[in-house]
């Protein structure tokens, strides 16, 4: 209701907001993962079980890394 | 990533995912195909048309492909890869508009203008719609909009990365 409000009074003085999708980094690295999974998974492997297995895995190893990879740069980010 | 060629090590495929059943098939695995009643009903029967007719017409299927996402298998009767191209190279296309990623265009000023021309004109078609739905403009002020500009590069790099695997398929190098 407030965020409504808001949103009106800032139409109303011309700054329509434009920012689109919103997405954390959690779930943009999330969304990433699938996607990419899921169009490796089928073009790599032609049988349904060694797909989901590819893609399970593959899903695994990315959020592993990518999650490591954030913990490892941790004392550098500030 | 590797992708390995399962079709000479997988004598039972799965059906209706004929690999080189399509237009332009190939001898090399059309018998593999158990019970692929699919694997020589295409455009072109493999044994009989020449080579050169078959490059071309893989020619022509990569370069579907590429312009459609999805339309390069989907000629060869790979339903599932094509749908999943399709639906993959889509969802990352509208996610990456819709964050405001940056779209780049021909008129780029440096080297990596031009990279970012090149990896998001990879989405074929899909570059349009990009341009249609990204009514704003980028904005990369935002972690937003460099997601945006990574997603919708990663589309046309994966749309790529499909068309060539669409072609090989269709030379019958590879499925």
């Amino acid at each position: 209701m407030r965020l409504k409000r808001r949103e009106g009074i800032r139409r109303d003085r011309g700054m329509i907001d434009t920012s689109g999708i919103r997405l954390s980094h959690f779930q943009g690295m999330l969304i990433f993962a699938v996607v990419i999974s899921v169009a490796f998974g089928f073009l790599s492997r032609r049988r349904p079980v060694d797909r989901v297995r590819y893609i399970v895995w593959s899903l695994f190893l990315f959020l592993v890394i990518g999650i490591g990879i954030g913990w490892v740069m941790y004392p550098f980010s500030r | 990533m590797t992708f390995e060629n399962n079709s000479e090590q997988n004598g039972k495929e799965v059906a209706g995912e004929g690999s080189t059943s399509g237009v332009g098939g190939a001898t090399a695995s059309g018998s593999e195909l158990g019970g692929g009643g699919a694997a020589n009903t295409g455009v072109g029967d493999a044994t009989q048309e020449s080579p050169s007719r078959r490059e071309t017409m893989a020619l022509a299927i990569g370069v579907a492909a590429w312009l459609v996402p999805g339309l390069g298998h989907a000629l060869l009767k790979m339903w599932g890869r094509a749908a999943a191209c399709f639906l993959t190279v889509g969802v990352l296309v509208v996610l990456g508009a819709g964050m405001r990623g940056n779209i780049f265009s021909s008129g780029g000023g440096d080297a990596f203008d031009t990279l970012g021309y090149v990896a998001d004109l990879g989405a074929g078609g899909f570059y349009f719609v990009a341009r249609s739905i990204e009514k704003f403009g980028a904005d990369v002020s935002h972690a937003n909009g460099d997601y945006g500009t990574r997603f919708l590069a990663t589309a046309g790099i994966l749309n790529l990365l499909a068309a060539l695997h669409a072609f090989e398929a269709a030379r019958g190098h590879k499925a």
